[in-house]
């Protein structure tokens, strides 16, 4: 006690050699957490805009589904799913879609389209639709109008307000056909849906499809995306086996990879870092053990114990590091909050390509708690680590020769 | 001794003579099914699972290049019709008064949500001319001996199977059963004809059932109510204008 | 007088000046080699687009670029590739005939592209060769082969020598089709494209689509990378009529990552320099709290305070002029022998990456372009970073800092 004591008093004997060494930790925090949630951020970012395409982050389908994607793999869209699925408490808002493919045709050329039927209200907060029209308007949940991709439309020399026919195969082998208005053009970032995808209101591609009552998939909404796995495996066992729950990660795997392959670029620059900030910390405590060593020399001179100074300074730098350590997550949140609420700009050729994909041209940095914790830890472990080092040289200290200077 | 080398040798000119007509057991089964022109009345029947539907049908057919397919019920279906014209198919749909012409990507699609595709409504593919056929044992079936013919795809035709195994009917002439195998010798479709009746004068299997092994409680069947063959259908009959009429 | 001062003190504290010395070799390392890694990531991912998928550059009837109608092939085909042949900055160029459509087995179909090829064009500039990892390639001499992708293979179980009929339209709209047996079995980088892609001979396909000894697509394979830009230009005034794009045109999801991957390593570049700067910058504030009692002698001596500031920022600068050799020669030589053996990232999940066929093993490429941008950057830094210290050095009041 009596030395925690003497730790305390120590710190505060020299201010700016305390504050230095914990400006080393807390600038070594601020900066670890900085690149971690900054690469986090822009992947998450990038994994939002690719999801927001079409998949959403989680999916429910009948079992097998995923495999044979057919209106027969369709199932009934009943409350008590729906409520099964709000048992999860991330889950904010479910998006039923039921989707087949069509042939769409207008007046001479008919192409291969991919309709879904959905609740415009609701698909807007998955996908964001309403802010990809181009021309027109949006879907109204009671009408049994239709919105076009740009490409299709295009290819199909169709406008809105034309009609457009479709026909396909529908449940239970019924044939489907039907003549619809379009009541907007809609441009879509990926170049895949641009080329062949068509909405129409749930209820209105129930009726074409013969399929009342059915959907193909439930598109949920997340409060947080963090730990999906588990909500999906969570979410499945209490749908029971007549449903699979599938990631955005299983439904566009290629993604996935691209991401985990850079992540192993990170991490080198992780470690990268992790040096760089362990030699300017170790710089610091070079330096102070050197400007300490009068100080200590006299300590020991006057008989104290060399195991209780190697204690005092264990003490003082736990101490020191542990409060930068805090005081730089602490520092870090505003900053990071900074960086997400006011993005870093990408400019030039890269926003130029960001843009044509319907993406915002920022890097956002990402506020997960995690991160903050888990790099908070790596630099106390190396602060305190390499205060191994004052500890050692305490050990090896010859009061005389300190005492000399 | 010598009656055992004389049965020998009777069995090898058999089989030699076999061998020479198991194409022309097939050509005639073929001739009996389809003739020069057909029209036929059919109900076809999609049996899965969980649901079942059925459809009545009128088809109209000319050698191999032209066909015409009329649904006749339910009556949610009546009046839709598809054109088989050489390598094209067209589909009239009454309800938009359009004719679409179905692109290659549908080709793989489900027809009329039965057991075949579009595709097998093109296939070109003749089972006299597209085989290699021999005869490999005999049957019976239903109290009629049967050939049993295996039939080889030739290399250059473009036929999916690596082997079909077919029981025509010696005396009649009937194609009373057929195996569908894949290049690995597994077994993926089997085709059943039952029913022999006499329709236009002509003795003919009646009901058909088409079962895929790899999907079960699954199969589609057809059973004719009425055929009429070798009534002359003039090529013109099957163009996209008379599709619209013809319902 | 200063320098002598300046040099004496970085002899009188070996550790501390060591210490210093190895951040600004690290910070250079660091720096290069983050840039090496992520070039030889980016250089992978756009080599593997223009040398094994597209080519620099592809040309089109502009009508087929629209709904890949076999109708459209490139008129004057064979004189066109003549001239683009003749373009010094060409390296290699491939005709393709190419047509969507389906690909059936006894118990399956799925949609697919068909290339009819060339094979000694297609090796040159796709290396097809190279990809095949089952069986063999299509021998000329032979009818109706197919070469396969492996993750369509594992979906339609197909072998090497499974039978395949393929499907789609010809330039009349008449559906047509050829049975075909797999050669052989590749797999490139990308296995999405894998699923999608079958080869055969064009000589096959072209008797199908009737469409004699034309084509529907040139792939063009420059000798540098540089002259793409002026070489879509001049092939524009070459072959007005026809639609040209580059491979970022054809794949602008290669296109959008890349950039991405290129900014991100910039930011990174950024922190990694912070915390360069703030590593020299606490060692030697806390450097001159040590010697506080010296400055505060010299100023007492009468040393002028500009002269004390120019004596700390000479020790950083030969601090830095010594380890800046050491950190180019580290980071050198790393990259050398990472370029030479690869850098495995795999890591985990090797078995879900190889089984997409992505490259886990990063070949880094030192930026020699960059080199001195990285260089100037880490002197800028530590110089920076010892203005700090050196204005401290300043305020310090000699008779308070001699009191101790």
């Amino acid at each position: 006690m009596f030395l925690l004591k003497l730790a305390w008093k120590n710190m505060w004997r020299n201010p700016t050699r305390t504050s230095i060494t914990m400006v080393a930790i807390f600038f070594a925090v601020i900066l670890s957490i900085l690149t971690s949630s900054l690469r986090e951020g822009i992947f998450d970012n990038l994994v939002k805009n690719v999801v927001s395409f079409y998949t959403g982050y989680l999916q429910v389908h009948r079992y097998g589904y995923q495999d044979e994607q057919i209106l027969d793999n369709s199932f009934e869209a009943t409350p008590s799913t729906e409520q099964k699925l709000f048992s999860e408490k991330s889950v904010s808002a479910v998006t039923p879609r039921l989707e087949s493919f069509a042939l769409a045709s207008g007046d001479n050329i008919t192409k291969g389209c991919l309709l879904v039927g959905i609740e415009p209200e609701k698909e807007n907060q998955v996908s964001f639709l309403k802010n990809k029209i181009i021309i027109g308007e949006y879907l109204n949940g009671n009408s049994k109008d239709v919105l076009l991709s740009e490409g299709l439309a295009n290819r199909l020399k169709l406008n809105v307000q034309d009609s457009i026919v479709l026909v396909s195969q529908g449940y239970h082998g019924a044939t489907s056909a039907g003549r619809y208005r379009i009541a907007g053009i809609a441009r879509f970032g990926s170049p895949d849906l641009n080329e062949k995808i068509i909405f129409m209101p749930l209820e209105a591609a129930q009726e074409f499809y013969g399929a009342k009552g059915m959907i193909t998939a439930y598109i949920l909404s997340l409060h947080t995306t963090r730990n999906l796995e588990a909500m999906a495996t969570r979410l499945a066992a209490g749908l029971g086996k007549d449903f699979e729950v599938l990631t955005w990660s299983e439904i566009i795997p290629d993604i996935k990879q691209h991401i985990q392959t850079d992540n192993g670029n990170a991490k080198v620059v992780q470690g990268i870092l992790y040096m760089l900030i362990s030699f300017g910390i170790f710089g610091t405590l070079l330096m102070m053990m050197v400007e300490r060593q009068f100080e200590m020399g006299m300590l020991v001179a006057i008989g104290m114990q060399k195991l209780k100074l190697m204690l005092l300074l264990a003490l003082e730098s736990i101490l020191t590091v542990l409060s930068g350590c805090l005081l730089g997550i602490l520092a870090s949140i505003p900053v990071v909050y900074y960086f997400r609420q006011h993005p870093i700009k990408i400019s030039g050729e890269t926003a130029a390509t960001y843009q044509r994909f319907g993406f915002e041209p920022v890097f956002p940095t990402s506020l997960d708690a995690a991160i903050f914790i888990r790099q908070g830890i790596i630099v106390l472990i190396i602060g305190l680590t390499l205060s191994l080092y004052t500890l050692m040289k305490a050990m090896l200290l010859n009061p005389v020769k300190a005492m000399k200077k | 001794m010598q009656y055992r080398l004389l049965f020998h040798v009777a069995c090898f000119i058999s089989t030699c003579i076999h061998a020479q007509t198991a194409k022309e057991i097939v050509q005639k089964a073929n001739d009996k099914m389809r003739g020069t022109t057909s029209q036929v009345e059919l109900t076809i029947t999609t049996v899965r699972p969980n649901w079942t539907r059925s459809m009545d049908v009128r088809a109209w057919l000319k050698g191999s290049d032209f066909s015409l397919i009329l649904i006749q019920a339910p009556a949610r279906d009546k009046g839709i019709a598809f054109l088989k014209r050489k390598k094209e198919v067209w589909n009239w749909i009454p309800s938009l008064e359009r004719t679409i012409k179905l692109p290659p990507s549908m080709m793989n699609q489900s027809w009329m949500g039965t057991d075949f595709t579009n595709d097998d409504l093109v296939k070109e593919s003749s089972i006299v001319t597209d085989y290699n056929h021999s005869i490999v044992g005999d049957t019976i079936i239903d109290n009629r001996p049967c050939y049993i013919i295996e039939m080889i795809p030739k290399p250059e035709a473009a036929i999916i199977w690596g082997k079909l195994i077919v029981c025509i009917d010696k005396k009649d002439f009937l194609e009373l059963h057929t195996k569908f195998f894949d290049e690995d010798g597994k077994l993926v479709n089997v085709m059943n004809a039952y029913d022999v009746k006499t329709m236009d004068n002509r003795l003919i299997p009646t009901r058909f059932e088409m079962i895929p092994l790899e999907k079960k409680n699954q199969r589609t069947e057809m059973i004719y109510r009425s055929i009429k063959y070798n009534r002359p259908i003039d090529d013109v009959f099957f163009t996209t204008e008379k599709l619209k009429t013809v319902g | 007088m200063i320098f002598t001062m300046a040099w004496r003190n970085i002899w009188r504290n070996k550790m501390r000046s060591l210490v210093i010395m190895f951040s600004i070799t690290v910070g250079l390392f660091a720096g290069i080699d983050i840039l090496a890694l992520y070039r030889g990531m980016i250089n992978a991912r756009i080599r593997t687009v223009i040398d094994a998928e597209v080519g620099h550059l592809q040309i089109h009837d502009a009508r087929f670029t629209q709904d890949y109608d076999p109708k459209f092939i490139v008129s004057n085909g064979p004189e066109a590739l003549y001239a683009i042949r003749k373009l010094p900055a060409v390296k290699a160029a491939a005709a393709r005939s190419v047509s969507f459509g389906m690909l059936a087995t006894a118990t399956g179909s799925s949609g697919v592209q068909i290339n009819g090829i060339l094979l000694e064009q297609e090796n040159e500039l796709s290396q097809l060769d190279k990809k095949i990892t089952e069986g063999n390639l299509l021998n000329n001499a032979r009818k109706n082969e197919v070469l396969i992708g492996k993750k369509l293979a594992k979906k339609m179980k197909l072998k090497c020598r499974s039978k395949l009929v393929l499907t789609f339209t010809d330039t009349t709209g008449g559906i047509v089709s050829g049975a075909f047996r797999v050669a052989g079995i590749y797999q490139s980088a990308n296995a999405p494209l894998d699923e999608r892609n079958v080869y055969i001979r064009m000589v096959d396909m072209n008797s199908l689509l009737n469409i004699g000894a034309s084509f529907h697509e040139i792939a063009v394979l420059l000798k540098k990378d540089d002259a793409l830009p002026s070489t879509q230009r001049s092939l524009e005034q070459l072959l007005p009529r026809y639609k040209i794009e580059n491979w970022k045109e054809i794949s602008p999801e290669t296109d959008l990552l890349v950039k991405t991957t290129n900014q991100l390593s910039f930011i990174l570049m950024a922190i990694i320099m912070l915390a360069l700067a703030f590593g020299i910058i606490n060692t030697m504030l806390m450097a001159i709290l040590e010697r506080t009692r010296e400055i505060g002698m010299m100023v007492a001596l009468g040393t002028t305070k500009i002269k004390i500031f120019l004596m700390v920022l000479l020790e950083t600068t030969f601090l830095t002029l010594a380890g800046a050799p050491l950190g180019i020669l580290i980071g050198w030589m790393l990259t050398e022998y990472y370029a030479k053996h690869g850098l495995d990232l795999s890591g985990m999940g090797r078995e879900m990456m190889s089984s997409f066929g992505y490259s886990t093993t990063i070949y880094p490429e030192f930026p020699s372009d960059k080199f001195v941008g990285v260089l100037l950057i880490v002197f800028a830094t530590a110089i920076v970073s010892s203005l700090l210290p050196a204005k401290k050095a300043l305020q310090l009041q000699p008779v308070q800092a001699l009191r101790r």
